[in-house]
């Protein structure tokens, strides 16, 4: 059983990911505030900001545990906000917040993993509580506690020691072999060839099997033993499956590992930590202490065992200090460090371990002292011996499960971008250069293949990784429906369709308010007041809301659409008309301009205002926004059957594939996706209809004539019909013959947008989309086809 | 607001000016605003744009749209010669424009003292393009308004 709600599944990555980064930000915040002692308005407003997400995040995955642990020190930094407390004891209370921040951290790394149980927080929710109801003034500060009575000045190197096996990153497998197995040693040995590059640490039993061949005997009996810890990024079940599917084996199955076991005292470094004379919670620090080497040590004790849950350790630990026995994978010197480096840790004393004597060995005295000293390690003691990659496994343990995803600045994404830009152009001047004009060059060409093709791989790389579902954008909208389903008391169904779609990630950015004004708009607008309208149209009672979305020919099309009762282009008109934003007679309005006059300013066919809509900004805000992005939005409705928004965008924003004509001394771009054929024009194909406008016959169809040069008001081009070429051009469901000097060659360009001056003068308005550098340096003009032909 | 901050603020402590002439008269453009000094190359045309907008040229992979300022400022257009020269000006968010002038002639440090304000007249100076008169012993200087004249919609 996952330990998330079902269905959150593809959440788990980002959840992961997201309190991850929170966490982490928390412990900065901390960081940075503990050195200094002050806590900043600002700073408590974001812990406690980043606690009520954890909350919110891990309530949404069924991850209740952690969720009320973040609801705790969610509440004691409300305290902490509201009742502005001084606050004597901030160590505490740091010490509370990085507590509760490590174990959130240590329950994220297992939160994958099904085996584990959730980790149970009430005893640290506790101590918060604890802590608030001092902040609050409810119980005083914590009292001198009773002192304990055991002593530990004397250590017996022979006695058994029970410690906690830490670094077992080990996982034990008994692999049994078909019965009829010969040379079974052999096939252990294949075994572990099989998984030795997957594990950083391996050993088995028997051991002697490359050399022994009686063992083979042994292991049919009983098994061959295998112990194994996966190097990052491999998990156990991959090396299991491994093992498995190597030949003969019958079985592969995971031994417990055991917690802890029982060592003779001498095989472990002894140290003594004392702490600061008032520094409180003493065995809490303790903890911090433990917490910190715990992931260096293979083998760990420690005395008073109970400090997490019995304060009453606290005094102990004030008197006669706290004791840690350990087997490092690092040196000792390593972990006395970083004992001595844990906030409040006065020394860090080595013992000696004699029998039924207490002689200390001071290796270290001020806490804040950072250098250990080199002569630590004593006789007595038996430094631990570990294979060479023993050392990492500790770390490599905590890396498998970590998220595998990483956080980029976007502008670096976007500088990557720009350079990938700036290689095509690069590559189309080396290929392209006027130097090689004529000159046969097998070898060149088929080097120029090889780095055209592998240019264009990067490319696809660099746009893929900034390609982001659209289903993030979408997913906010269930929140806004379910609120809106409330106010308004409608009872409407949100449906998505191709939420997979994948968008550049500086398009979904800016596509959440325009989506939000169209959803928003159909709840309002769109779904009707009353069920039984809904019934008597024959619909169902409930409604349904669908964003649909799709890619086509390097555009994505979004469409927000709604079964409700549609829009009236009468209605329309004759609200336009009050409002007196008509252009043009009324008459001369089709349906779909009509439709498209609730994008103008300051329309809105709400009679009154209400929270979400009627000011007659909404779909005004949304045009402008989507056309920012160099997209379109048009509105489709039928009477009595609903709405649909539809929203074209540019699937990527900088490079597309180009076919360069030439028009007088110009050299224009057009998009190769939008040209049909190129072709001469023949004397029975042109038409001029009675206004003088020509037109051409392509196979029976008849399709108007652009020509370039008039368009842009260029001179010195081709204007005979014959001499030029004809470009067969489609957008958006129509198509229009464009006529141009030559043609130039096909090339990549890098779409590169005009500069604010000239948007200023509405160059996109007059079909062009930005510029490009060609490979000889010049500039060509990138021709925004589906504006030209729709304008036409 | 900001503008008239400005304007009082090269009023009180002068600065370096770009000298430049067009027509025979002398201009200045503060020293902030500029960039580069390229020669006179071929500009791109891009149709449908205000006539005084040549067009646009690629500097090391930027595109810089291009104003003649003798067309800004109602004048015959000459043919580009060696002296002529494109100041290539930057404004805020990286923002390059380049003007086309004749020819141009050095950095010179104006004096507070030396600067004096524009005739407040709305025959006078109609456009705003100049901000600044300079006069030092080298003659009158006309110190142009960079925003104006390049950003400025025409009416």
């Amino acid at each position: 059983m996952a330990k998330f709600d079902q269905g959150m599944e593809s959440m788990v990555d980002t959840y992961i990911f997201e309190t991850t980064s929170l966490l982490e930000q928390l412990d900065q915040i901390l960081i940075r505030t503990e050195s200094e002692s002050t806590f900043g308005e600002d700073e408590i407003n974001e812990i406690f900001r980043i606690m009520h997400t954890i909350k919110g995040s891990s309530a949404m995955m069924g991850l209740d545990n952690m969720s009320h642990l973040a609801h705790a020190v969610e509440d004691m930094f409300y305290i902490v906000r509201e009742d502005k407390p001084v606050i004597k004891d901030t160590r505490t209370l740091y010490d509370l917040v990085f507590t509760a921040s490590d174990l959130l951290k240590a329950e994220i790394d297992i939160v994958q993993d099904e085996d584990t149980p959730p980790t149970d927080f009430s005893e640290h929710m506790r101590r918060i509580r604890d802590y608030a109801a001092v902040l609050k003034g409810i119980v005083p500060e914590a009292s001198e506690r009773p002192a304990a009575t055991e002593q530990y000045n004397s250590f017996d190197p022979d006695e058994m020691v029970e410690v906690t096996v830490v670094g077992d990153s080990m996982i034990n497998a008994l692999v049994t072999f078909d019965d009829d197995t010969s040379m079974a040693n052999m096939r252990a040995l294949l075994v572990v060839n099989n998984i030795r590059d997957k594990c950083d640490k391996l050993s088995f039993i028997p051991e002697d099997i490359e050399s022994n061949a009686d063992s083979a005997a042994d292991i049919l009996k009983n098994g061959f033993k295998v112990s194994f810890a996966p190097c990052a990024g491999v998990t156990k079940d991959d090396v299991i499956n491994l093992i498995s599917q190597t030949m003969c084996v019958k079985s592969c199955e995971i031994l417990p590992s055991s917690d802890t076991k029982k060592v003779p005292a001498h095989t472990l470094t002894t140290v003594r930590v004392m702490f600061e004379p008032d520094c409180k919670m003493e065995n809490l620090r303790a903890m911090m202490v433990v917490n910190n080497i715990h992931d260096d040590c293979e083998l760990l004790a420690y005395y008073p065992e109970n400090i997490e849950t019995d304060q009453n350790t606290a005094q102990h630990i004030k008197t006669d200090g706290f004791i840690i026995r350990f087997k490092a994978n690092i040196p000792d010197e390593e972990i006395f460090r970083t004992i001595g480096e844990t906030p409040s840790v006065r020394s860090v004393d080595e013992v000696t371990l004699e029998r039924s004597s207490a002689d200390k060995k001071s290796t270290q005295s001020a806490a804040d002292s950072n250098q250990a000293s080199a002569d630590a390690p004593q006789a007595g003691q038996v430094q631990s011996s570990q294979q060479p990659t023993g050392q990492q496994s500790a770390v490599k343990k905590h890396s498998d499960k970590k998220q595998s995803l990483i956080s980029v600045n976007l502008s670096k994404l976007d500088q990557l971008l720009n350079m990938v830009g700036e290689i095509v152009i690069a590559e189309a001047m080396v290929t392209s250069n006027p130097d090689l004009r004529g000159l046969k060059l097998d070898n060149f060409q088929k080097a120029a293949r090889q780095l055209r093709k592998l240019n264009s791989e990067m490319q696809d790389i660099v746009m893929s990784i900034r390609m982001v579902p659209i289903s993030g954008a979408f997913n906010k909208m269930t929140r806004i429906v379910r609120d809106m389903k409330v106010k308004l008391g409608k009872d409407v169904d949100l449906v998505f369709e191709g939420e997979e779609t994948e968008v550049d990630k500086s398009i979904i950015d800016s596509l959440n308010d325009p989506l939000m004004h169209m959803v928003r708009n159909s709840m309002d607008h769109g779904i009707e007041e009353d069920p039984q309208d809904r019934i008597n149209a024959g619909k169902p009672a409930k409604g349904k809301i669908t964003l649909s979305a799709y890619s086509s020919s390097g555009e994505v099309v979004i469409i927000v659409s709604d079964d409700g009762a549609g829009m009236d282009p009468q209605k329309l008109l004759t609200k336009a008309e009050k409002n007196g934003i008509l252009t043009k007679p009324r008459s001369e309005y089709s349906d779909k301009e009509a439709m498209n006059l609730i994008m103008l300013p300051g329309f809105s066919t709400n009679e009154k205002v209400t929270e979400f809509s009627g000011r007659g900004v909404g779909m005004d805000v949304v045009k402008q926004n989507i056309e920012k992005l160099g997209g379109t939005v048009s509105v489709d409705s039928k009477p009595g059957q609903g709405t649909s928004f539809i929203v074209k965008i540019p699937l990527s924003l900088s490079i597309v594939d180009g076919m360069e004509v030439s028009v007088g001394n110009s050299i224009f771009t057009i998009p190769i996706n939008y040209i049909k054929e190129s072709f001469k024009l023949k004397p029975n194909q042109l038409l001029t209809d009675t206004d003088g406008h020509d037109m051409i016959m392509i196979r029976g169809e008849c399709f108007p004539l652009i020509r370039l040069y008039e368009l842009y008001g260029l001179e010195g081009a081709q204007e005979n019909l014959y001499e030029g070429i004809i470009i067969l051009a489609e957008a958006d469901g129509k198509s229009a013959c464009l006529l141009a000097d030559g043609l130039m060659g096909e090339q990549q360009v890098v779409i590169k947008p005009f500069s604010p001056l000239l948007n200023n003068f509405g160059v996109k308005q007059n079909g062009m989309s930005g510029c490009s550098i060609l490979g000889d340096g010049s500039i060509t003009i990138i021709l925004d086809i589906s504006n030209i032909i729709t304008d036409m | 607001m900001n503008e008239e901050y400005e304007v009082r603020d090269f009023a009180s402590t002068g600065g370096e000016v770009l000298l430049f002439t067009i027509d025979g008269v002398i201009y200045g453009i503060e020293i902030k605003y500029i960039n580069e000094i390229i020669g006179y190359e071929d500009i791109t045309i891009v149709p449908k744009v205000p006539s005084y907008i040549k067009g646009v040229i690629n500097i090391r992979g930027q595109i810089v749209p291009i104003i003649s300022v003798r067309k800004r400022f109602g004048k015959e257009e000459i043919p580009p010669d060696e002296r002529t020269c494109i100041i290539v000006l930057e404004f805020e968010g990286s923002n390059q424009v380049g003007i086309i002038v004749d020819r141009v002639r050095e950095v010179t440090t104006a004096k507070p003292a030396d600067i004096c304000a524009t005739p407040q007249h709305r025959n006078v100076n109609a456009n705003h393009y100049i901000k600044y008169i300079i006069e030092d012993d080298s003659g009158i200087k006309l110190l142009l308004n960079c925003e104006k004249l390049v950003l400025e919609l025409e009416n």
